[in-house]
């Protein structure tokens, strides 16, 4: 199965999760158990990138939408990044592009955390 | 179920789990490639499939059905693709109740279908569940 997933933390501790890949019902409870172990651990916010994702179904919608609302209930929040418009339109179709805060890029999703947190 | 009189069907059976609903999603892209869709159709056919396959695992789990199977079963013409799915992992009987409910990954899966495909209808009995999706080629 083509999925990889690597997590990192950034200098000033931002979590970022990178997925590639297909994220389904077989590579999706990888992505909960790390977005479990991020929560865990405190963080307030926490990037997933989803750049390299060729394929994003319900399972993976539903282990973000569980992760964002567990980060809202701490006045956190879940970002992601995702330039794919294939992906994006998973998003679109279903609403979710209204509760999510979507970014093309890392960099920008970095900024815009950062100006919240000011 | 199996039909060999159909000369433009494709069928396939995979185990009920989850390692191998990207198989049934592979062979769907094919098959759907040879319709006259555009990439954004082909696309929403594999997601369309990939949703029902993962439904049908996850009542195969929910139910305990060790060794239960889906059946693909694919037809194109002209104007459109229809895709059976069958599997036999039992009833699925939902609890309307319970929390959170429309935030199950299985009702977000079936709202995806609805959004997906131009014709969907469940059948469901205690053996198991059929699912017919229509997508009709040239509609986007």
């Amino acid at each position: 199965m083509n999925f990889k997933m690597d997590m990192r933390t950034l200098d000033h501790g931002l979590p970022i999760i990178d997925l590639e890949g297909e994220v389904d019902v077989y590579t999706a409870p990888q992505l909960k158990q790390q977005v479990i172990s991020v929560l865990e651990s405190g963080a307030k916010e926490l990037i997933v990138d989803l750049t390299k994702v060729d394929y994003l179904d319900s399972t993976a919608l539903g282990v973000l939408i569980g992760g964002l609302k567990r980060m809202r209930e701490a006045d956190g929040n879940v970002t992601l990044v995702c330039p794919s418009p294939r992906i994006k339109r998973v998003f679109e179709i279903t609403g979710l592009d209204k509760i999510f805060d979507i970014y093309n890029t890392q960099e920008d999703a970095q900024e815009a955390i950062g100006k919240e947190n000011i | 179920m199996p039909n060999s009189v159909c000369p433009t069907c494709v069928e396939l059976t995979i185990p009920c789990v989850p390692e191998f609903v990207g198989v049934a999603r592979l062979a769907i892209l094919g098959v759907a490639s040879r319709m006259k869709f555009s990439y954004d159709e082909v696309e929403d056919v594999r997601l369309a499939v990939g949703e029902a396959c993962t439904t049908s695992v996850e009542w195969a789990q929910r139910n305990a059905k060790e060794g239960s199977t889906i059946t693909l079963r694919s037809e194109i013409d002209s104007e459109k693709l229809t895709v059976d799915i069958f599997d036999n992992a039992g009833a699925r009987n939902t609890d309307p109740t319970g929390a959170d409910a429309e935030q199950e990954p299985e009702n977000l899966g079936a709202l995806l279908i609805t959004l997906l495909v131009d014709e969907v209808t469940v059948e469901s009995s205690d053996g198991g569940t059929h699912v017919r999706m229509v997508k009709y080629a040239g509609q986007r």
